[in-house]
């Protein structure tokens, strides 16, 4: 257990040593022969029938090879609910609503051709703000549905309830009471990578997309029933991912735009290149999901929760993708963060005529822990009762049961909350109301898979060649994470060989068993445990061999020895020792008997088994393989989203200390300290690093980052005015790594690819009350926010 | 579309190029040459992920009007490394202490720490954090790159 | 599709010659980072482009009598300048703000004065520091102060066949402290939401305010002197409260005009002038008090 070679160790990124020497090959980089570069015109308005497109001076322009509108395509509907074509032609409905595109061989003539467009557009009433939306009068968004069924509201027919206990029991056995509001808006994932693909069909029409998805097989999935319903039904469609240049949830759906470049090769017959300016990454790209929250909480004299009542409205925009399914995540720290008993909530999701939205790191768990921890800090005061203690008391623990039926296994809850509070000096700070304070939030997260799907599977391939050579068909993918390393380590650790002897192959569905997808922080759990089964298999192939094998190459050895050297006297071993495999075990790429690890003659090298048992010229060679396919003991969730559809969960608090500048209302944050349970740490620098990048992005989200829509359109498209913190804006974190281990996880592993944002805005709200007094519930805390509500003007108090 | 012929040195290569007047350095980098290490992250010179050296000094290369290269000795990520391959310190720093994740901003960054490195090679962390303010990177919160442009400052001392 | 000629001159006069020839069909370009961003944004471009890049006898920062800077200075020049440091630190200041390590290589101070946007991050501190603008064109040289050079959003009095050439600043602005300060959310990248350059003379003991210049940007469509709150603190002793009451002249429509854009509303503008100024003027009172010392005065 705890004489891992590599696992816990903090092994360098060596493999992945062309991301320093610009050797690495991103979809910018990506070239096919005979590609061409493809366009998409986005709608002028918000809401517009379309009357008229004119392409036919695109068409003309030398160097154009194919213009294509909704009118030359059939209606086959894409999104979560099947809510939209991939070019439009009878309206817009937002924005960003793409109404034509141009095939070219350059960028720079597909975007001329893309201004020769004309679209006469007829306005429509518009609608902004999802509460106006729900109204009866309100202008529809959508028509039809789906089924081609009318359509009569804009709120969407989605299941977002949850109920669990008795709300009136629980404020009945409520002492104290608080009704609080929070808010959160739409920001992006700012991928340093932009967004893109090369679509490219072969002469029978099947298709090779190389993208940048998270979720291979589900998007593979998703293209094929697309080629089905234009009519190529039974043709192959491969998925494969160069080097991605970061994710953070962007790349978990199949987005509009890689159906376009599809289309885009099939008229032109050629590969497509589809890749997003910043601009449009800022415009188009659908962003993380906003929401409006009112939540009522209780508890008793003693400080325990008593119920939790949280109702949202989100503003869905135009059409669905993986935003309107974040309340299935929103419920999670509803219902299991912290022990509470009686739980309700509801989510109302609204079309509008803003931009709709996708995935983002944490999927809907940062939003409702905002509301969530906020309002406990509300509580609190209200019972008299510290915010550390208080959390104390309601702490998760190991063996709980919360009313999502979640099964706390490992639970790191209390240590992180008390290495908070003591790291804070959180006794002495509080309570002070000058100018600085200290405030803190917790998380519950999924760490052991998501059965969002009802396979929640993982598969890994294994072979060991006769050099030693392990490969790797590993069935996720890498964003930048790590997980080459960290999937390297495990493999290692699992089948004695080193590091360097891994060959890993990602994100290739050609290549590949099947994986749910790298999403819901699942790869390290998901693969580690693959690998863990694979490695027992081939493992026991090698050491077959092995039992086979040493016997003869040793005695051999001997005997030309003896040819050599007649005086040389062959020793009298004990072969029974290595002749039965389950003696054997291999370490640091050496095979050796268990009993006697460090006998004189009885050590070698796997590879020199493997060429042994390959080459043996009797008809009965063998090649070592072996795969896994691994599907966590988890549940989907039932109607009433219950259900433990996770292994394992990761806990985690943050805690912040600020100076508020009372005269300009900026926020300076002096410490934060980012204490996470996982279990294990497999590699701790690369852990670090997941900890450091997702409290920089939470702090954004915290105190700075906002998409700004006016009517619809986006209007701070750039890096100057989206504010993405840069390396001057200091933030000094102090990571805190809880391990507890975990039964479930690959070496006691859980997940932290999401954790370490989810509680940092909530805890830096918490941290502003503390030093001056003033709760802003709306994010981002803007200076402008505090010095308004300082000066006791802002509304959103 | 006017072309111009252009020499000037690329990596230590004494080289020539042809292309339209209206390139940046960023394009004729990633088409004419196939570097593709600098990258169009923005295009208007807000993020660095194209930032390559010009006698030294650290610039947006996708700003950068290709006419006024004629002379100048250009470096990118491509020429960091030794001609036989080995790594400069600060690239085996960043894979040493994880200042690489997605890698997308690494090239700029890297040519940023070198640009910084060689003016000032003893820097402070806040002349550290000068020096590669104008690179985004949005996956590791820029602690382990400024701990591994500290690391290789120490190595080449 | 974009298409221009570039021109690469170099000497003035070459220039000067090239911009007679082809009149408004020309644009200046030096270090690029606002005409190639433009011209990316707007998908327009002028029929040709002078670059003023091969003019390096405009690059130098010297002290004779006066201060004089070249307007093909870069922005990263002045940051290293231990002389601007010293004696013109409101200038540099702004000047080390400026964007990233990357735009400061090339930017020029001359070309982000041309520019003349609103939120220039240069403009402040050399207003604070009555710089003078020396303009050459056919008819010879002449000189316009840069308090009247900005005529508005983007606009200034150089005539199209005028190359800026040359920033002088007096030798008195060495006896003033200045400080410059860029308010924004980020501490890079970044245009400043509000600028405040002060700049002041204090007696020999340190006690009372004998001149005063304030300047503020992104307060007005061109940047401005807070005439009226220098002339209440001249003549005034150094304590907070005169301070804080230049600070709530500066701010009033007395002094500026602040608005609200998509960056930012007035209200918070005219706030952080009444907030900054009172700051910014400590600064430069802290370091008139230095600068004074390191001459042995």
């Amino acid at each position: 257990m705890s004489d891992y070679l590599y696992v816990g160790k903090d092994i360098p990124r060596t493999i992945e040593t062309d991301k320093v020497t610009g050797r690495a090959v991103y979809i910018d980089d990506l070239k096919r022969p005979g590609m061409l570069y493809g366009k998409i015109l986005y709608s002028t308005r918000a809401h517009a029938g379309i009357k008229h497109i004119d392409t036919s001076r695109a068409k003309e322009l030398p160097g154009v090879r194919g213009v294509l509108t909704g009118y030359d395509l059939p209606d086959v509907r894409v999104g979560f609910l099947k809510d939209q074509v991939i070019l439009k032609k009878d309206k817009v409905r937002q924005f960003r609503d793409e109404v034509a595109a141009v095939a070219a061989i350059s960028p720079e003539i597909a975007e001329e051709a893309l201004h020769l467009i004309k679209v006469e557009y007829e306005d429509l009433p518009a609608v902004f703000d999802p509460t106006e939306a729900m109204k009866e009068d309100a202008p529809l968004v959508h028509e039809i549905d789906a089924g081609g069924r009318p359509v009569r509201t804009n709120i969407l027919p989605l299941p977002w309830k949850f109920m669990a206990g008795d709300i009136e029991e629980g404020r009945h056995n409520s002492a104290y009471i608080v009704t609080d509001q929070a808010s959160t808006t739409w920001v992006n994932q700012c991928c340093m990578g932009t967004s893109g693909c090369i679509a490219e069909f072969d002469d029978n029409n099947n298709l090779t997309l190389y993208n940048q998805t998270n979720v291979i097989f589900g998007g593979k999935q998703r293209i094929t029933e697309y080629l089905s319903g234009i009519g190529l039904g039974g043709k192959k469609v491969r998925i494969i991912n160069p080097i991605v240049g970061g994710s953070f949830g962007t790349k978990l759906d199949t987005d509009i735009y890689e159906f376009i470049c599809i289309q885009l090769a099939l008229k032109t017959r050629k590969p497509v290149k589809i890749h997003f300016t910043r601009e449009e990454e800022f415009r188009a790209l659908p962003p993380r999901q906003p929401a409006r929250f009112t939540i009522e909480q209780g508890c008793d004299k003693e400080g325990r929760l008593t119920f939790r009542k949280v109702e949202a409205i989100l503003d869905n925009g135009a059409y669905t993708s993986w935003g309107v399914t974040t309340p299935s995540i929103m419920m999670n720290p509803v219902s299991s963060l912290y022990r509470v008993p009686n739980v309700s909530f509801k989510a109302t999701c609204v079309y509008t005529n803003n931009i709709y939205c996708q995935a983002m790191r944490g999927y809907g768990n940062p939003q409702a822990t905002f509301a969530v921890e906020t309002s406990m800090d509300s509580l609190a005061e209200k019972a008299g009762l510290d915010p550390a203690e208080f959390r104390l008391i309601n702490r998760n623990q190991p063996g709980d049961v919360t009313p999502m039926r979640f099964k706390i296994t490992s639970c790191g809850m209390e240590e992180c909350i008390k290495s908070v509070r003591d790291k804070l000096d959180w006794k002495e700070k509080r309570g002070k109301r000058n100018g600085r304070g200290v405030g803190m939030a917790s998380l519950i997260h999924v760490a052991g898979g998501a059965r969002v799907y009802k396979s929640d599977g993982h598969g890994m391939m294994i072979k060991v060649d006769e050099a030693g050579i392990v490969d790797v068909f590993e069935s996720g993918t890498d964003q930048g994470q790590g997980s080459p390393t960290v999937i390297s380590q495990m493999v290692a650790e699992a089948l004695g060989v080193r590091p360097e002897d891994i060959n890993l192959t990602f994100g290739d569905t050609a290549l590949a068993l099947w994986d749910a997808g790298t999403h819901a922080s699942r790869h390290t759990f998901m693969a580690g445990n693959a690998a863990i089964l694979a490695c027992e298999k081939v493992k026991k192939q090698i050491l077959e061999m092995a039992a086979e094998q040493m016997p003869k190459l040793i005695k051999g050895g001997f005997k030309r020895k003896k040819r050599r050297d007649p005086d040389f006297e062959e020793p009298d071993l004990d072969y029974a020792l290595i002749s039965d495999p389950a003696n054997l075990d291999i370490r640091d790429r050496k095979i050796f008997p268990k009993n006697e690890p460090k006998h004189p003659y009885f050590t070698m090298e796997v590879s020199q088994v493997l060429r042994a048992g390959l080459h043996v010229g009797t008809g009965k060679s063998k090649v070592v393989v072996g795969e896994a396919f691994y599907d966590p003991p988890t549940e989907m969730l039932d109607r009433e989203f219950k259900g433990n559809f996770s292994c394992t969960y990761a806990f985690g608090t943050t805690g912040v200390e600020v100076e508020v500048d009372k005269e300009t209302g900026e926020v300076k944050i002096l410490k934060l300290i980012a204490a996470h349970d996982v279990g294990k740490a497999i590699n701790p620098t690369l852990l670090m690093g997941q900890i450091y990048g997702a409290a920089y992005t939470g702090v954004g989200y915290g105190l700075s980052e906002e998409i700004k829509l006016k009517n619809g359109r986006v209007m701070n498209g750039n890096f100057r005015d989206y504010k993405m913190l840069t390396a001057r804006d200091i933030i000094p974190v102090e990571p805190v790594v809880v391990e507890p281990g975990d039964d479930d996880g690959p070496f006691g592993a859980k997940g932290v690819g999401e954790p370490g944002l989810v509680p940092t805005a909530p805890a830096i709200a918490n941290a502003v009350y503390d030093a001056i007094g003033i709760r802003i519930r709306d994010l981002p805390i803007t200076p402008e926010k505090v010095l308004a509500a300082l000066k006791g003007e802002d509304p959103v108090c | 579309m006017k072309k111009i012929s252009l020499s000037f040195t690329l990596n230590g290569d004494a080289v020539t190029a042809e292309v339209p007047v209206t390139w940046n350095l960023l394009k004729t980098l990633r088409e004419t040459f196939e570097l593709t290490g600098a990258k169009e992250g923005c295009g208007v010179g807000e993020c660095g992920a194209c930032t390559v050296l010009v006698d030294g000094d650290a610039v947006n290369a996708c700003l950068f009007p290709i006419p006024e290269i004629a002379g100048k000795s250009v470096t990118t990520i491509e020429g960091l490394a030794a001609g036989d391959g080995t790594l400069h310190p600060l690239q085996k720093s960043f894979l040493e202490n994880n200042g690489v994740q997605c890698g997308f901003c690494t090239s700029g960054m890297l040519m940023s720490a070198k640009a910084l490195l060689d003016q000032n090679p003893d820097p402070t962390e806040e002349e550290i954090r000068t020096g590669i303010a104008g690179n985004f990177c949005r996956c590791t919160g820029y602690v382990q790159i400024v701990e591994a442009v500290q690391t290789a400052a120490k190595v080449e001392k | 599709m974009i298409d221009y000629d570039y021109l690469t001159p170099r000497s003035l006069k070459e220039v000067l010659s090239l911009l007679k020839e082809y009149g408004p069909r020309a644009t200046l370009i030096a270090g690029g980072t606002d005409v190639m961003v433009k011209i990316r944004n707007t998908r327009k471009a002028p029929e040709v482009l002078i670059s003023l890049r091969g003019l390096q006898d405009l690059r130098y920062i010297r002290k004779n009598g006066g201060y004089h800077i070249g307007a093909l200075t870069t922005h990263r020049m002045i940051e290293q300048s231990q002389l601007v440091m010293e004696e013109l630190p409101a200038l540099h200041d702004g000047a080390s703000e400026v964007g990233s390590v990357q735009i400061r290589n090339v930017a020029t101070l001359g070309g982000n004065i041309c520019n003349a946007a609103p939120s220039a991050d240069t403009s402040g501190p050399l207003l604070a520091l009555d710089a003078t603008v020396v303009l050459e064109g056919p008819e010879g040289r002449r000189t316009v102060p840069v308090m009247d050079f900005f005529t508005g959003t983007y606009m200034t009095v150089r005539k199209p066949e005028e190359v800026l050439i040359e920033f002088e600043i007096s030798e008195d602005m060495g006896n003033f402290g200045s400080a410059y300060w860029k308010h924004s959310r980020r501490k890079a990248m970044e245009l400043p939401l509000l600028g405040v350059a002060v700049a002041l003379k204090l007696s020999e003991d340190k006690k009372e305010i004998l001149d005063a210049k304030i300047a503020l940007t992104v307060a007005a469509p061109t940047p401005v002197r807070a005439t009226l709150a220098e002339d209440f603190l001249k003549g005034k002793p150094m304590t907070d409260e005169i301070f804080k009451e230049a600070g709530r002249i500066a701010s009033s429509p007395d002094c500026c005009t602040p608005r609200t854009s998509l960056r930012c509303e007035a209200w918070y503008r005219e706030d952080m002038i009444r907030v900054l100024v009172p700051r910014m003027a400590a600064k430069a009172a802290e370091r008139a008090g230095k600068s004074r010392q390191r001459r042995g005065r």
